[in-house]
C-alpha cells in the first residue's frame, strides 16, 4: 500500500514495549483487515479529514471512522492535475489518493466528513465531494464568541441526525456514552504514553512515540497494545539502567530535548522528525494534531448532554484556523513547563497560510516568554531539502550546546 | 598548533591551514565541487599542505563543514557552516553582530552575541533566488564574466525591478526586460537588488550593526552596496570572504584539539 511509511523504522527491542511498537509498525495492515471485516458485517466506513470531527458520533452510529489525511509524496503529482502546485502537501496528497484510487479506505468510505477549517481544505472538499458522498461540518472560527460553541453544538446535532438517516440507525444516548468511554480510554492511554517523555531519560524517541497511533480509532486490539507498551515502559519507572528501557532507546546520545509544534505529521511524512532526532535530539513533546493536541482533553462523560460535551471537547482544539488561537499558546506554555525542552522547532507545510502566519507569534512566545531558541522549518513531502534542514537543525543544536558550555 | 578547516560547499571546496597560536593563515585554497567530493577535498588539502611546506602528521586537527561535510572522512568531526562562518567572521572582525553569508546555493543571516557565539540564524528555504546561483545564471545568460557583473551594475542609474522568486522564471523575466530594451546595467543592478531584498527579508528585524558580508558572493563589490541600500546600514566585507567557513572550521578544530589535550 502506498500510504505506508518508507522512512527508517525506529530501533526496537525484543522487550514487550518493542512488541507493542512492532504491532503499530503494521498499523495500516491491521486497519485494512479491521475495516474489511467491519464492512463484511455491514458496518459503514466513514472517512475523516481533521481532528475536529468527533469520532464518538461516528462510532455511536456503528460506523468505522478512518483518518484519510495523505502523507505520501507519490500522490502529489496526480493531485496537481487538479489542484494548484502552491498548496499544502497534506491537502494535495489526500486528494491525490482520490485521483489515483490508491487509498482503499477512501475507496471504501460510504461517507467523508469534512469541516470548514482552512481555505485549501474547504475548496478541495468541494472537488472531492463531486465524486464522494461528503458531509461538511461548519466550524465557527472566532473561538471566543459565545455563540460559536452554540453553533458548533447545533452542527453536531445535525451531523448526528444525518448519520442516523444515512445509515438507517438510531444513535442512542447509551451508544454515545459507550463511544465517549471508548475514545476517552484511547486518548488516556496515548496521553500516558506521551507523558513518559517527561522523564529525564525518555524511554522512547519521538519517532517511536508517533508510531503509537492508528488511523482507525477504537480498535480493541490497538488499545490492548497501548496498554502493553505502557505497562512495559512504565515498569522500569524511567530507570535508564533497566534492560527494557535501554533496549528501546536509539544508540545516539540524546542531549537536546525538542518541543515540536506546527502542522500535523501524517503517517508517511515523518521525514523532518527523523532528521531532527538523527541530529542527536529527542522530540519530547509534539504539540500538533498528530501529537498531543487532540488527546489533551477528554469528553466529560458525566455531562447530562453528551453531544454538548463532545462539542465542547472538540471545539477546544487550538487549531490555527481559529482567531485568536490563544489556546495554542496556553498549550505550548504548559507543555514547555511539563516536558522541559531545550528548544522549540516548528514545522510548516509549504503554503499552510494559517500556521505559517501564526508562527511569528509562536517564535515570540518561545524566545521572549519561554526563553527557548526557536527554529521554523518550512517544507513539503519531497526529500529534496533534507540536507538543508539537517544543517539548520544541527546548527541550532550546536548553538544550544555552546550556550550550555558557557 | 596547526589546524585545518575544509568547507565542502555546494559549488566549491575551500580549505584553510591555520596556526592557531598566532591566528595566521598559512595557506588557503579553493577548487570546484564535483562528484568525487572526498578525492577533490583530499587533493586540495594536500595542495595547500605542500604550499605551506607541511605534512599531514603536523596537523593537530581537521574539521569539515559545508553541505559535503559528511563526505570528508579524513576530518576529525563535522560542524555546520552556520557555526563555522560565525567563528570565522568573529576571528576576522570580532565586533560583528550580524553576518550575511551568500554562497553558491545558500544565503544566511546569522546574529552573534558578545564573544561571537551564534544567537540566531535564518537561511533560505528551497529556493536559490537569493544566492550565488542566481548571479551565475545571469552571467551565463548575458554572456558575461561573473566578476565583471558588478562593474556593469555600478553604471546603473535605475535598477530594473526583478519580481520573480524563482531563478528559472527570473531568467525569463530578465530576457523579457532585455527585449523591452532595458539597459544591461539596469538589469544586472536589478538582479543584485533582488538578491539583497531577499536576504533582507530573511534577516527580518534582527539586523544589529556592525554587519559583515561573507561567502563567495561577497567577492562582488556591487552586492555589498546593494545590501547597504536595502538594509540602510553600512555593510563591511570581510577579507577573503570565500574562506570564512573553512577558517572558522580551522579555529574550531584548534579549540577542539586543545580541549582533547587537556
Amino acid at each position: 500500500m502506498e500510504c505506508r511509511s518508507s522512512g527508517p523504522q525506529p530501533s526496537v527491542s525484543n522487550a514487550s514495549a518493542g512488541a507493542a511498537l512492532r504491532w503499530f509498525e503494521d498499523m495500516i495492515d491491521h486497519c485494512y483487515d479491521y475495516a474489511e471485516a467491519a464492512r463484511a458485517q455491514g458496518r459503514p466506513v466513514v472517512g475523516i479529514m481533521c481532528e475536529f470531527t468527533p469520532r464518538e458520533i461516528i462510532l455511536a452510529a456503528g460506523a468505522v471512522p478512518v483518518c484519510l489525511c495523505g502523507g505520501s509524496a507519490a500522490t502529489i503529482p496526480p493531485a496537481e492535475q487538479f489542484l494548484p502546485a502552491n498548496l499544502c502537501p497534506l491537502i494535495k496528497s489526500t486528494f491525490g489518493y482520490q485521483v489515483t484510487g490508491k487509498n482503499p479506505f477512501l475507496n471504501w468510505a460510504d461517507l467523508v466528513v469534512a469541516e470548514t477549517t482552512c481555505d485549501g481544505k474547504k475548496k478541495m472538499f468541494e472537488l472531492m465531494g463531486a465524486a464522494k458522498p461528503m458531509y461538511v461540518l461548519e466550524l465557527p472560527h472566532k473561538a471566543e464568541n459565545a455563540a460559536a460553541l452554540e453553533h458548533w453544538t447545533q452542527e453536531l446535532h445535525k451531523f448526528k441526525a444525518h448519520l442516523e438517516e444515512r445509515f438507517n440507525t438510531q444513535i442512542t444516548e447509551e451508544k454515545l456514552r459507550a463511544a465517549i468511554q471508548l475514545m476517552n480510554r484511547e486518548r488516556g492511554l496515548r496521553r500516558q504514553l506521551a507523558d513518559l517523555m517527561t522523564q529525564d531519560q525518555p524511554p522512547l524517541t519521538g519517532r517511536q512515540l508517533i508510531e503509537f497511533k492508528s488511523i482507525i480509532s477504537g480498535i480493541e486490539a490497538d488499545l490492548q497494545q497501548y496498554e502493553n507498551g505502557l505497562k512495559s515502559l512504565s515498569a522500569s519507572g524511567g530507570d535508564a539502567s533497566s534492560p527494557n528501557v535501554t533496549a528501546t532507546k536509539a544508540s545516539l546520545p540524546r542531549e537536546i530535548r525538542v518541543l515540536l509544534t506546527g502542522v500535523p505529521i501524517v503517517h508517511g511524512a515523518e521525514r523532518v522528525l527523523e532528521l531532527i532526532e538523527n541530529a542527536g535530539a529527542v522530540v519530547v513533546a509534539m504539540e500538533n494534531c498528530t501529537g498531543l493536541k487532540p488527546i489533551l482533553e477528554d469528553v466529560d462523560a458525566a455531562d447530562p448532554a453528551p453531544i454538548r460535551a463532545i462539542a465542547k471537547k472538540y471545539y477546544h482544539l487550538p487549531c490555527s484556523v481559529l482567531t485568536p488561537n490563544s489556546g495554542r499558546f496556553d498549550t505550548l506554555r504548559s507543555l514547555s513547563a511539563k516536558f522541559r525542552p531545550d528548544c522549540v522547532i516548528e514545522i510548516i507545510w509549504q503554503a499552510c497560510l494559517t500556521y505559517d502566519i501564526e508562527s511569528i507569534q509562536v517564535r515570540k512566545l518561545a524566545e521572549e516568554e519561554l526563553k527557548l531558541p526557536y527554529l521554523k522549518i518550512t517544507t513539503d513531502y519531497s526529500p529534496s531539502d533534507s540536507a538543508r534542514i539537517s544543517a539548520r537543525v544541527e546548527a541550532l543544536f550546536e548553538t544550544i550546546k555552546a550556550k550550555a558550555k558557557g | 598548533m596547526l589546524c585545518a578547516g575544509i568547507d565542502a560547499g555546494s559549488r566549491s571546496i575551500k580549505a584553510v591551514l591555520l596556526d592557531t597560536d598566532t591566528g595566521k593563515i598559512l595557506a588557503a585554497g579553493v577548487s570546484d565541487q564535483g562528484v568525487e567530493q572526498e578525492r577533490l577535498a583530499t587533493e586540495l588539502f594536500d595542495k595547500i599542505l605542500f604550499e605551506a611546506g607541511l605534512e599531514r602528521a603536523q596537523i593537530s586537527g581537521v574539521i569539515a563543514t559545508g553541505y559535503g561535510r559528511n563526505a570528508i572522512r579524513f576530518a576529525d568531526t563535522t560542524i555546520t557552516e552556520i557555526t563555522c562562518h560565525a567563528r570565522g567572521v568573529h576571528q576576522l572582525a570580532p565586533e560583528t553582530r550580524t553576518i550575511i553569508e551568500i554562497g553558491g546555493q545558500d544565503s544566511k543571516v546569522i546574529s552573534l552575541e558578545n564573544g561571537g557565539r551564534v544567537r540566531d540564524f535564518a537561511m533560505n528555504d528551497r529556493c536559490a533566488a537569493g544566492t550565488g546561483r542566481f548571479l551565475e545564471m545571469v552571467a551565463t545568460r548575458l554572456n558575461m564574466n561573473w566578476s565583471t557583473l558588478s562593474e556593469l551594475a555600478h553604471q546603473s542609474q535605475k535598477p530594473a525591478l526583478i519580481s520573480n522568486m524563482c531563478v528559472v522564471f527570473a531568467e525569463t523575466e530578465i530576457i523579457g526586460l532585455l527585449a523591452e530594451g532595458k539597459p544591461l546595467a539596469d538589469v544586472v543592478a536589478g538582479v543584485q537588488k533582488a538578491i539583497a531584498t531577499r536576504v533582507a527579508a530573511l534577516a527580518g528585524r534582527s539586523v544589529a550593526s556592525p554587519v559583515y558580508f561573507t561567502g563567495g558572493v561577497a567577492l562582488q563589490p556591487g552586492m555589498a552596496r546593494a545590501l547597504e541600500e536595502v538594509l540602510a546600514c553600512p555593510v563591511g566585507v570581510v577579507s577573503q570572504p570565500q574562506f570564512t567557513g573553512a577558517l572558522g572550521a580551522a579555529v574550531l578544530a584548534g579549540e577542539r584539539a586543545a580541549r582533547n589535550n587537556l
